[in-house]
């Protein structure tokens, strides 16, 4: 019961938006970043998503739309962009063909380190280090996929119609935080701390946290046991964990 | 005066041995996640014995309950003659092949009693009468659409629920239409462009939601209804699971002048005897004669009885007037309590069943910060429900509360310097 067009939101936002962080956190991929020159890559996706993500001096930046970009990945269709994050589609430029060294020996070891981190085995995740990464990793792509699946999945948008105007804030303790903004119903998920919050989910650490995602614990029992703490207007939450209900389904 | 902080080790060692066995360790309303225990360090999870208008925790921690079981409490715990009612009537039989005669009894008490009622059927839970009363109604019509208000709740039903819910699907509410209150027009359009489908509509008396105030429908708003459901052939639902009995022993249909055409009973019914009730105008007792719809415990006698003594002792102390003076008391001094520490404390809905909300932030946490402290300091309240009144609460209980509350008041105020200065 999901939806390929939330689906390649989420793969755009979400999966190849975590680049961003990933160039911070990992200093691997931080090299790979750090092309002579500038390099962006647009990725538009028919009757979908439209993105261009930055690489500049060991960081990436990504911004909505594709206007400026140096190489140009088209996808005739949602399913067809999907293809290529699960990697049975091969994207070819239509523009940028000078920047193909960057694509093939920059970008895509990339994503491979990206989704080291995001598919982790049970041996990697033993380094403190690499857990870490993991964890906040995933937390950003949970966190982004939120709002991707409340504006455009059809049961998500229910969910996130219930929800009223203001912040709510998602963080693992001593850890890392995200705002989640909603206006008028529609989210937007901003990868920082927010000043004020109408409504706040904490987890009470990292530990916690990575098994709450991976589904190794009970997210209701860990409320009535302390481990996750909820504070303000409960109600933009309780909304919230029916959508992060779906981002199951979807990164499953 | 300082009131102590109490201790919940005993609750928290229960609630881990829960969480092993049970899901989630406490499910539902009564848990720490769906009671939003904010934090969850502030509350207790297991009671010990409840009596009158208290409850004594696992760690023996007591407590002034104004949740009274989410509503059934509406005599006080242990109430003596309802529970000498229940007892007789155990030692005559409970759960029998054949339903005891308390059940015809405590029928024709509800017929006599409820303004609408021109019969009386039995279950268990609110749910159950909720869901029966939509099946009569859509026995009777032949339809299959519902209209309901904003901010209802009316069960655990999936037709009632929200399609996003887990276990819940699309098509379980695919003949839901969910309206603003106080909104005539548009439920007039609705009903004209859902011409001869909606079966009812169901509705609380008035909106005693969650995380809002509560409020009273416009004046004339269910007198208007009425005249729309008779004219559409709509069956008119009230569901009074929640405020029946508290603001009128004749329905909360009665407090606003009209008459429901199926009226649902249970949490005040029997004092904690577990039985809800579907109230009926003679018209639909064929319909809902016709459902097939029954349970293991729905017909056991010893509810009834219970009942029965239950509503001739409301009567007796005129328990709604008696809610309405406890509650404006209470409320009244918990207003004034907060003001002196410069709390804008709002209280809306009946009396009986006040809802309270601090008004100074946006965000509700000074408000969850006050009920915080004050239920670790023995009042039992809840951060974003109703609150409900018993009869055995008296004017010492709310005395107690309303120094508690000025503590609580002063200790939030302390620890925010940046907004009481």
């Amino acid at each position: 019961m999901t939806d390929a067009k939330t689906l390649a939101y989420i793969n755009m936002y979400a999966i190849l938006g975590t680049i961003e962080n990933l160039c911070e956190l990992d200093e691997e991929a931080s090299k790979l970043a750090n092309p002579k020159k500038p390099v962006s890559i647009g990725l538009a996706v028919t009757d979908g998503p439209s993105a261009t993500l930055t690489f500049k001096n060991g960081r990436c930046r990504m911004d909505q739309g594709i206007e400026n970009c140096d190489v140009l990945l088209p996808f005739g269709s949602c399913e067809k962009f999907n293809g290529m994050i699960d990697g049975t589609v091969t994207p070819i430029p239509s523009k940028g063909y000078s920047h193909i060294v960057f694509l093939l020996k920059n970008f895509l070891p990339l994503t491979d380190i990206l989704t080291k981190y995001l598919r982790a085995s049970e041996e990697d995740l033993k380094d403190d280090k690499f857990f870490e990464i993991s964890t906040k990793l995933m937390f950003y792509v949970i966190t982004v996929a939120l709002s991707q699946i409340g504006n455009n999945d059809p049961i998500g948008t229910f969910s996130a119609s219930q929800i009223p105007d203001g912040i709510i804030e998602v963080s693992i303790k001593d850890c890392v935080s995200a705002g989640i903004r909603v206006k008028d119903h529609h989210m937007v998920t901003i990868k920082e701390k927010p000043e004020r919050f109408h409504s706040k989910m904490e987890f009470n650490g990292i530990r916690l946290a990575r098994d709450l995602f991976d589904g190794k614990v009970n997210a209701v029992a860990c409320i009535g046991e302390g481990k996750i703490g909820m504070f303000g207007l409960v109600n933009m939450i309780d909304n919230v964990n029916r959508i992060l209900d779906r981002v199951a389904i979807y990164l499953a | 005066m300082s009131f102590p902080v109490y201790n919940y080790d005993k609750s928290t060692e229960l609630f881990n041995r829960a969480t092993k066995v049970i899901p989630s360790g406490i499910y539902g309303h009564l848990g720490p996640a769906e009671g939003q225990f904010i934090p969850v360090s502030k509350w207790p999870m297991f009671a010990e014995k409840a009596k009158g208008t208290y409850i004594w925790d696992v760690d023996g921690n007591k407590f002034i309950d104004y949740m009274c079981a989410y509503g059934p409490n509406v005599l006080g715990y242990c109430d003596p003659d309802v529970d000498a009612a229940a007892a007789k009537q155990t030692a005559l039989g409970n759960c029998t092949t054949q339903p005891g005669k308390v059940m015809v009894e405590c029928a024709e008490l509800l017929v006599d009693t409820v303004n609408t009622a021109d019969w009386a059927f039995f279950a268990k839970n609110g749910n159950d009468a909720t869901q029966g009363a939509i099946m009569c109604a859509r026995a009777y019509t032949h339809r299959k659409k519902i209209i309901m208000f904003s901010g209802y709740y009316h069960g655990v039903s999936p037709w009632c629920m929200k399609k996003d819910y887990p276990g819940v699907l699309e098509e379980d509410v695919a003949n839901n239409i969910i309206l603003p209150w106080n909104d005539i027009p548009l439920l007039e359009k609705t009903i004209e462009e859902n011409k001869n489908q909606i079966a009812c509509i169901i509705a609380q008396p008035y909106d005693h939601g969650n995380f809002h105030d509560n409020a009273f429908p416009e004046k004339d708003f269910w007198q208007k209804v009425r005249k729309i459901c008779t004219a559409n052939d709509i069956v008119l639902i009230i569901d009074d699971v929640r405020a029946g009995f508290r603001l009128d022993l004749a329905g909360s249909d009665h407090f606003f002048g009209f008459e429901a055409d199926l009226i649902c009973f249970c949490k005040a019914l029997a004092n904690g005897y577990n039985m809800s009730a579907i109230c009926g105008k003679e018209f639909l007792k064929s319909a809902m004669s016709s459902l097939s719809y029954t349970g293991s415990y729905w017909l056991s006698a010893v509810p009834f009885a219970a009942c029965i003594a239950n509503i001739n002792k409301m009567k007796a102390l005129d328990t709604p007037t008696l809610f309405r003076q406890k509650g404006e008391k209470l409320t009244n001094g918990l207003v004034k309590a907060g003001a002196e520490h410069g709390f804008d404390l709002r209280v809306s809905g009946a009396p009986a069943l006040f809802y309270l909300r601090i008004a100074n932030d946006d965000n509700m946490v000074l408000h969850q910060e006050w009920v915080a402290e004050m239920v670790s300091r023995g009042i039992f309240f809840t951060s974003h429900h109703n609150h409900f009144i018993n009869a055995a609460l008296s004017d010492k209980d709310i005395k107690h509360t309303i120094e508690v509350a000025e503590e609580a008041f002063g200790i939030v105020a302390k620890n925010h310097p940046e907004l009481f200065r």
